[in-house]
């Protein structure tokens, strides 16, 4: 009887050591990469969708606890393309299993095509050129676009009825992709769209307004740039006061950090945003992206946050996945990416054979007395339009 | 057309101001040490963001802010000339560098203290608009900022010339060793001038906070054109500088007028090399003592 006792223990034993043992064997850390801009002239943008990718990690690491954890290794790339290259060689080089991040199409596409010779997955929401997703890189995939932006531009301003519109943007990549589609779709329709393109460098908008107001004479002003870009445009449309209905601008323009920096400036002006100012989250992963984010950064996320969650969560996904089928090691992640079909805080996300988000469409918010207001569309708005009306 | 022309022209005299108030300082250490000073642009930028941390953190005029700019400004210009003058060879090469890195250091700073987003005044009396005449459009704190200026540069070269300390910068800028035999104390003058430097940079750091919007990549722009200016105008003149900078100034808005807004840079370097390859030593150059 005792023996027979000590055998059962000793089995038991055995058994509960292997069972332990196999669960250990599973639970995997990841090494993820992410290559942004900390410094430069884009540093503002990396260091909001960095917060954001820190919380998709933190997150991870919650909800996978006891199964795998989730480290992220960053390396600023200076807002320069050389260093972007060079930041994912590194990081290859570490042995992520793959790269998060990236501002800036100029900068992505030689960042990602480095990521593509060193075989890792390279995911981002902060290069909207056509271009990127035109190369067929098996490893590239983008969870926004410029088409997302153009439509929510082209659909507001249809609904606006603008017959003229003046399209001032930079000359980068993305700025100039976005600003020829917009005035193509618009041209189609029977606007007339006239088209100023101006340099990084610029500073002093007035000469540019100055033409615009006198021979363009548009019912909007549409500015394509990034968020030195619409400040400078606007103080030299309050100077000047042309006689417009409405100023409409693309990303970082509607934002809490534009209504508080520049309240003065804001009023009334429209750009792309996918959720209003002051937030309001219901859904559960939103709650809790929401509060993760206070709790890292003691402040409210904004949408470049958003979007450096949302890919990094997709990213993590798919890397779990990829290993439960064992097609990590065996570049699978790229496939198991390829098949997310997923809800999350900027909508559904699928990814076409270029890595592509067709899915992708932004909405329109205008400043409102201190607030971001959704305006457009009209399922999605939680508000509706002060048009005719401008900052002065 | 004509609307349009004038506008441009009194943009280009405005911007020109701009300009030159940022390239003043970089001409005035330029014209007495031979040195070129590549974090001066970043000096600039650390006067802009006092500015800034006065109006957000205690709620002041950033006018209000300069006497403080000017002793944090003065303190960094003070330790940028120190570490200078520790270079004893190849003084040139070796000061660039040098000024070069302390400019990414400043650079970081301020991006590690005040963070990436951009920042302008929020006082509306700088951003409201100016009429002149009916037709000429410029925010008051351009104007302000061009009229200090220039009030700032005849100063400047009422005391380069009527002066005693003002004769020594020019007495050592064109011969050292005969200005050392006169009596003039080489290393004293020398801080002098980046201390004045300093107080044109404190300046233009306020105009660009309240004209302008100010990141910390700034710098570096400024820096440049700054040079660019200095070079043009030629060693150390500074009547050249003011008329430089407003000659790139209107060409750049005459471009961005008739031409095109990406064409703006390109036309300020096609005037800068024109000017270069017709007189080799800028404007107001060959070899002339600083300031005449």
């Amino acid at each position: 009887m005792t023996r027979t006792l000590a055998n059962l223990a000793t089995v038991s034993a055995l058994a509960l050591s292997v069972a332990l043992g196999a669960g250990a064997a599973q639970a995997k850390d990841f090494l993820l990469g992410s290559e942004l801009p900390l410094t430069g002239s884009l540093a503002r943008v990396g260091q909001g969708m960095h917060e954001g990718i820190s919380v998709a990690v933190e997150m991870a690491n919650r909800n996978y606890a006891g199964r795998h954890s989730f480290k992220v290794q960053t390396i600023d790339d200076e807002t320069s393309p050389a260093k972007g290259v060079a930041a994912v060689e590194k990081l290859a080089g570490d042995g992520v299993v793959a790269i998060t991040g990236g501002y800036g199409s100029n900068i992505i596409g030689p960042a990602s095509e480095a990521a593509q010779k060193a075989g890792l997955v390279y995911i981002t929401s902060g290069g909207v050129s056509p271009e990127l997703t035109q190369r067929g890189y098996p490893t590239f995939f983008r969870i926004n676009n410029t088409d997302g932006y153009a439509l929510a531009m082209i659909g507001m301003l249809q609904d606006m009825g603008a017959k003229k519109v003046s399209i001032v943007y930079l000359n980068k990549d993305a700025t100039s992709s976005l600003a020829k589609q917009v005035n193509s779709a618009l041209t189609a329709k029977g606007v007339t769209v006239g088209m100023h393109e101006f340099d990084g460098s610029t500073s002093d908008f007035k000469p540019l307004m100055n033409k615009v107001k006198l021979q363009d004479r548009p019912d909007v002003i549409a500015m394509v740039g990034y968020e030195n870009d619409y400040v400078g445009i606007l103080r030299a449309a309050k100077v000047l006061k042309p006689q417009v209905k409405a100023m409409v601008g693309v990303w970082s323009l509607a934002t809490a950090q534009m209504a508080k920096e520049f309240p003065d400036l804001m009023e009334n002006v429209y750009g792309t945003s996918m959720l209003p100012y002051p937030v309001e989250f219901t859904q559960p992963e939103a709650v809790e992206f929401a509060a993760t984010y206070k709790t890292l950064f003691n402040k409210d996320p904004d949408y470049l946050g958003q979007f450096g969650y949302v890919q990094t969560r997709l990213l993590i996904d798919a890397v779990v996945r990829a290993d439960e089928a064992g097609t990590l090691s065996k570049g699978g992640l790229a496939d198991e990416l390829r098949k997310t079909d997923a809800n999350t805080l900027i909508g559904r996300v699928t990814f076409d054979r270029n890595g592509d988000n067709l899915n992708f469409t932004h909405r329109m918010g205008q400043h409102q007395g201190g607030k971001v207001v959704l305006v457009w569309p009209k399922d999605a708005a939680n508000g509706t339009m002060n048009f005719p009306s401008v900052p002065w | 057309m004509f609307e349009l022309t004038l506008q441009a022209l009194f943009s280009g005299l405005l911007a020109g101001g701009y300009y030159a108030t940022v390239a003043v300082g970089l001409a005035l250490v330029f014209g007495t040490m031979r040195v070129i000073n590549l974090a001066h642009g970043e000096l600039v930028l650390l006067a802009a963001y006092v500015a800034y941390a006065a109006e957000t953190n205690y709620g002041v005029n950033p006018a209000m802010a300069i006497p403080v700019a000017l002793v944090i400004v003065g303190t960094a210009s003070a330790l940028v000339y120190a570490l200078l003058s520790r270079i004893k060879q190849d003084r040139e090469i070796n000061s660039l560098i040098l000024t070069f890195g302390l400019g990414i250091i400043l650079t970081n700073a301020i991006l590690s203290i005040w963070k990436a987003d951009i920042h302008s005044t929020s006082d509306p009396w700088f951003q409201d608009s100016m009429v002149v005449a009916d037709t000429l459009f410029a925010m008051n704190a351009e104007v302000a900022s061009f009229a200090g200026g220039l009030v700032l540069m005849a100063g400047v070269w009422w005391w380069l010339n009527h002066s005693w300390q003002g004769r020594a910068v020019r007495a050592l800028s064109s011969n050292r060793a005969a200005a050392t035999l006169m009596g003039v104390n080489p290393r004293k003058i020398e801080i002098l001038s980046f201390l004045i430097a300093a107080l044109l940079a404190t300046f233009a750091g306020f105009a660009i906070y309240t004209g302008k919007t100010v990141f910390p990549a700034l710098g570096h722009v400024l820096t440049v054109k700054a040079f660019i200016i200095t070079v043009l105008a030629g060693m150390g003149s500074i009547p050249g500088v003011l008329i430089g900078a407003v000659m790139i100034g209107v060409i750049e808005s005459l471009t961005v007028t008739y031409l095109s807004a990406s064409l703006q840079e390109l036309a300020g370097m096609i005037l800068f090399l024109v000017v270069l390859f017709v007189s080799p030593s800028g404007l107001f150059g060959g070899g002339r003592a600083l300031a005449r």
